[in-house]
């Protein structure tokens, strides 16, 4: 039974837990809830037997919790089956393909894939210094399956050519990751809040595989700085299910710390309020 | 063995202007918070900074003007926002970045280790990591005739480290996520502990083996309470959230900022100063 009810954040959730397989090991970046919400979703919907691996702490959790802002260090801390050293994480489990999928949020990405997490304008005088790559310099060329996201599709992120290489996609299309002896075969998918993408087989291009439902080619070619492959009979994107849905609102994520990915600063500010209010203990 | 508990003050007399300070943790959690504020009472200067997921010390340090150098492969406050001295400084030019990534840390501190000068990886070529860093070099595997990147080894001077609990000796517990702090305390040139509590050994090895830094990696260990406040330390609390908004606000704009270092850092002469600043009741709430 398919919802009718849903917003683009459960929208993007469901596209995401749908790209993970059962016994799938997942690794998980710093700050992204959505994928903590995927991971979870996955486990208690289709994939039982997949394992998240949580950034923090670096640990291997089976237990699902709701998604918690204060809280988080507590769940993964408590119901962690391993502490894992960062190297071991960084040296072993990532390089030799036991660790399966990880997401990805870039700042900016190119027509073949290739994405910047470092900074906005030149490296040596920097228009915005971003955070950083953390390990997308090596697992970009190591990791089996790569994984993307993008909350809020915009020619800011999709753009022509990139300031900083931290993420090796496909390069220049021309010259092959097995040419170069890449372990990786690369990103496979990009899940935004308008579509699923991937990259064509040929000419490793960006291309549509299928547009959430109410967005139109002409509207997801107008946020992209650079030509879409939009093939004539794009399909739409499988709407989410009302259980899918339901285990999101009401199990996983009651209080929509998914949506911290999706909004502008100030009205970030204001959902964060909410939620710490929530979170911490009443007097 | 020696008896290592000593004051806040003595212990970092053990960090040096330009020296390269480790830092523990990883970004919101178990960071070595009382230690970062003694430094900056004390005016070190020029100090390099190694932490793997950078957060709050990283930023104070940097705004305080101990900190010129930045070794790291992510500095940020997670959902809450950009670090603002971070990148004030560093869109102003004031600060040399190298830029990290997991591996180059992970696999510097083990060379430093192994006492080889470098270690290969895989990753990174290709990337633009290699034309800001012209110490990474790519060769040919002389095995098997692989292109690989050489990583040069990292040796902290020195390096910060909060825990659960530990003996006077400096066997050190850490309760929860290790991240890299083991590895940072086998590279380091010294060590400095700072501990929720100091127990009897007794207390270490009633969960035996687990003990992640053994008393001879350490130099000093000081008992400090709530010492990572305000970031987390599980299992007694988690992050004050309210502070570190605060904070992020405050630290946009220099003279707010400089306030901040008032209040928190120069004025309160003693950790427990600092904690009754802080107030009973916003420390009762991060209770975990």
């Amino acid at each position: 039974m398919y919802s009718e009810d849903f917003t683009t954040d459960e929208m993007v959730v469901v596209c995401m837990a749908r790209e993970i397989k059962d016994y799938d090991v997942m690794a998980q970046g710093i700050a992204t809830p959505l994928v903590t919400n995927a991971y979870l979703l996955a486990k208690k919907t289709h994939a039982p037997n997949c394992t998240p691996m949580f950034h923090m702490g670096n640990t291997y959790v089976l237990e699902t919790r709701p998604v918690s802002l204060l809280y988080f260090e507590k769940y993964v801390c408590t119901w962690a089956i391993r502490f894992q050293h960062s190297g071991e994480v960084t040296m072993e489990h990532l390089p030799s393909g036991r660790v399966t999928i990880e997401y990805f949020r870039p700042a900016q990405i190119d027509a073949y894939g290739n994405f910047n997490n470092t900074c906005i304008g030149d490296w040596h005088s920097p228009k915005v210094r971003l955070p950083g790559a953390a390990g997308i310099p090596e697992v970009s060329i190591t990791y089996k399956k790569i994984l993307l996201y993008v909350p809020r599709h915009n020619k800011r992120t999709f753009v022509p050519k990139i300031d900083f290489v931290s993420g090796v996609g496909f390069l220049d299309g021309k010259t092959t990751r097995e040419e170069l002896g890449f372990p990786g075969k690369g990103p496979y998918h990009i899940i935004t809040d308008l579509a699923v993408l991937g990259f064509d087989d040929d000419t490793k291009r960006m291309k549509v595989i299928s547009l959430h439902p109410g967005v139109t080619p002409e509207e997801i070619q107008e946020k992209t700085g650079f030509e879409l492959i939009i093939p004539e009979d794009v399909p739409e994107t499988e709407p989410p299910t009302k259980e899918q849905i339901r285990i999101i609102r009401e199990e996983i994520d009651p209080l929509g710390i998914r949506r911290l990915e999706f909004l502008p600063a100030d009205e970030r500010d204001a959902l964060l309020d909410k939620i710490i209010e929530n979170e911490l203990p009443k007097p | 063995m020696s008896d290592k508990l000593v004051s806040l003050s003595e212990a970092i007399d053990l960090v040096k202007d330009g020296d390269l300070l480790g830092i523990g943790g990883m970004s919101l959690y178990r960071r070595p918070m009382v230690l970062t504020r003694e430094i900056i009472r004390k005016g070190v200067k020029n100090l390099g900074i190694l932490t793997f997921i950078a957060g709050l010390p990283t930023d104070l340090l940097i705004g305080a003007r101990c900190a010129s150098r930045i070794r790291s492969c992510y500095v940020g406050f997670e959902m809450f926002g950009l670090a603002p001295n971070y990148r004030r400084f560093s869109e102003n030019g004031e600060l040399e970045i190298i830029e990290e990534t997991e591996v180059t840390i992970v696999l510097g501190l083990k060379a430093t280790l192994l006492q080889v000068p470098h270690l290969p990886t895989r990753g990174i070529r290709c990337t633009d990591v290699m034309k800001v860093r012209s110490d990474l070099k790519e060769y040919t595997c002389p095995l098997s005739g692989e292109k690989l990147v050489a990583l040069p080894p990292i040796k902290p001077d020195v390096s910060i480290i909060h825990v659960a609990m530990a003996d006077r000796m400096g066997n050190a517990h850490i309760d929860g996520a290790v991240w890299l702090d083991e590895d940072l305390a086998k590279a380091s040139g010294k060590v400095i502990i700072s501990a929720e509590k100091i127990v009897e050994t007794e207390e270490i090895i009633r969960a035996p083996g687990r003990a992640n830094i053994p008393h001879f990696m350490v130099d000093a260990v000081v008992r400090t309470p709530y010492g990572a406040h305000p970031t987390s330390c599980y299992p007694f609390y988690t992050y004050d959230i309210n502070h570190i908004r605060k904070y992020l606000e405050v630290a946009r704009n220099e003279n707010s900022f400089s306030e901040y270092l008032n209040t928190y850092v120069y004025e309160p002469g003693t950790h427990e100063e600092y904690l009754d600043r802080v107030g009973a009741s916003t420390l009762s709430k991060i209770l975990l």
